[in-house]
């Protein structure tokens, strides 16, 4: 009975890191975006102002 | 709508970065509590190493509760001080707080089916969880179907206050709904042997809980600042 | 004075809502045959077994009446955006919380009509026993209509006027609903089976505290939200 278990418990800890990483990758990627998107709009307003 | 800026003002304060290293830090005190946890907790009466799961299930769903009330707060204080980036923190909040829900719901399954041998119980905890995970669902679907900001973020933050009073509401009368017909139900309190454990898992989980909402806000405050700009640059030079 | 001003407001809105072209007899029919229907349907997946039929009923009342006051929600607000009124509303002198009362009385109003029909409805189908505690049963269905009205209404305000209504409100609604469904079902399920009276009675407390709750909480948070 506590032998088998063991997959259940693996599986918890397996689901767990799954959805963690996974979010972080996420978060990581999209950031690197919107970083870069903001970057050019301001870039760009800037010259626009300018002109 | 934001008032228009004379072409001196520098404009809005940026989006605030997010260090990537206390991403790195979260995660790595999660993976000691969790490495500590296993190796040091003895095998339950009961359940043996099953109870194992509840290192990383209880953390989950306190994150969950935590993520709700900063849902209830924020959308308060916008609705009060209609500050756009009160409302921005609230909707980061919920995507964060409905993933760990996700993550609660299934940990919560995984646990029951070796403990009670089904997946699915009508369990008053698990139960309870699962109306909150739509409670959560149904905040971003409104969002994602309002198109006007203004009207996305009051609406967002009715909801999310009507939402949150619920939320004992509902823990309340499905625990009730539960007693009388004897289930099964989850581990409550642990014994003292598992504290020490749950407590350095709830505090590492809530290191990255706390990563996870200041970059989903990072990265709402910049698609709200890029559209600023691009709103002011069409508006014929700021 | 003012008190008087703002009631004549409120019937007034009231009775608008409950006259106009889509909410009047034609839009009460519809709504009510929606519920016998989804009443008929699931007397026909639950049954024939009449024992389980009747252990049913609770639940199939309450359902059928979920789904049609959905309908009637929608509905409530879809006359004011096809014809532009609700700006029109929104100027007129006098405080906000009135159109939320007027609302929230007509559609209570149309409910409540439509849920005497589907009960009476599903009585029959079911072949629910009548108890002697059948008052008590009347008050718990009245308090359940007023919690389903106070926030499907609110739900409503906004669903309705978003790009997705017929999956928003009940998407929105129905997990709200879940501490007044469980506490109505019970509640009455304990009465039809001549139960344990204290049970009941629990269940009817929680129903009034959660009906004032979210009356006075969604009457505070309204203005923010009819705000055009």
């Amino acid at each position: 009975m506590i032998a088998s278990n063991q997959t259940f418990i693996i599986a918890a800890y397996a689901v767990t890191w799954v959805v963690i990483l996974a979010y972080l990758v996420r978060l990581v990627r999209k950031g690197g975006r919107a970083r870069a998107e903001y970057e050019r709009a301001v870039q760009h307003q800037r010259e626009e102002r300018q002109s | 709508m934001p008032a228009s800026t004379p072409s001196n003002d520098p404009g809005p304060a940026p989006p605030p970065r997010t260090s990537l290293w206390l991403g790195l830090v979260s995660v790595s005190a999660l993976v000691a509590a969790q490495t500590h946890a296993i190796l040091t907790s003895p095998p339950d009466a009961d359940m043996g190493h099953l109870q194992k799961i509840m290192y990383v299930h209880v953390p989950a769903a306190w994150m969950t509760f935590i993520s709700f009330f900063v849902v209830l707060v924020f959308s308060v204080r916008y609705l009060w001080r209609r500050r756009e980036n009160d409302d921005l923190l609230a909707a980061s909040a919920a995507e964060v707080g409905a993933t760990f829900n996700g993550l609660t719901l299934m940990l919560g399954m995984i646990w029951g089916r070796p403990a009670w041998g089904v997946w699915w119980a009508w369990d008053a905890r698990l139960t309870s969880t699962l109306v909150l995970f739509l409670i959560f669902v149904g905040y971003l679907a409104l969002r994602a179907f309002v198109d006007d900001t203004d009207q996305r973020a009051r609406w967002s933050a009715a909801v999310g206050v009507i939402g949150a009073i619920n939320v004992p509401i509902v823990y309340m009368s499905v625990t009730w709904w539960r007693t009388l017909h004897q289930p099964p139900s989850s581990p409550a309190t642990l014994d003292a042997a598992y504290t020490l454990g749950l407590r350095l898992n709830a505090i590492a989980l809530l290191l990255v809980l706390i990563y996870f909402i200041r970059k989903r806000y990072e990265i709402a405050r910049l698609e709200r600042a890029t559209e600023h700009a691009a709103e002011a640059v069409a508006m014929g030079g700021s | 004075m003012a008190w008087r001003e703002d009631w004549r407001r409120v019937r007034a809105i009231a009775r608008k809502d409950l006259t106009t072209e889509l909410r009047g007899k034609a839009g009460f029919n519809a709504v009510v045959s929606l519920g016998v229907t989804i009443l008929v349907l699931l007397g026909l997946a639950l049954g024939p077994d009449a024992e389980a039929l009747r252990n049913a009923a609770v639940g199939a009342v309450w359902l059928a009446t979920l789904f049609s006051a959905v309908l009637a929600f929608n509905r409530s607000f879809q006359v004011e955006l096809e014809s532009g009124a609700l700006e029109s509303l929104l100027q007129y002198p006098g405080p906000r919380w009135t159109i939320y009362a007027g609302k929230l009385l007509g559609n209570l109003i149309f409910v409540t009509l439509m849920v005497v029909i589907v009960v009476a409805v599903g009585v029959v189908l079911f072949g629910v026993r009548i108890p002697d505690t059948w008052p008590t049963l009347i008050g718990i269905l009245a308090l359940g209509i007023a919690g389903l009205v106070v926030l499907g209404t609110f739900y409503a305000s906004m669903a309705s006027r978003s790009r997705a209504r017929e999956v928003l409100l009940p998407l929105l609604l129905f997990p709200m609903l879940v501490p007044l469904l469980l506490a109505a079902a019970t509640a009455s399920k304990a009465l039809l089976g001549a139960d344990l009276m204290h049970e009941a009675s629990a269940w009817i407390r929680l129903l009034v505290a959660y009906d004032l709750v979210f009356l006075i909480a969604t009457f505070l948070v309204f203005e923010h939200v009819i705000e055009a």
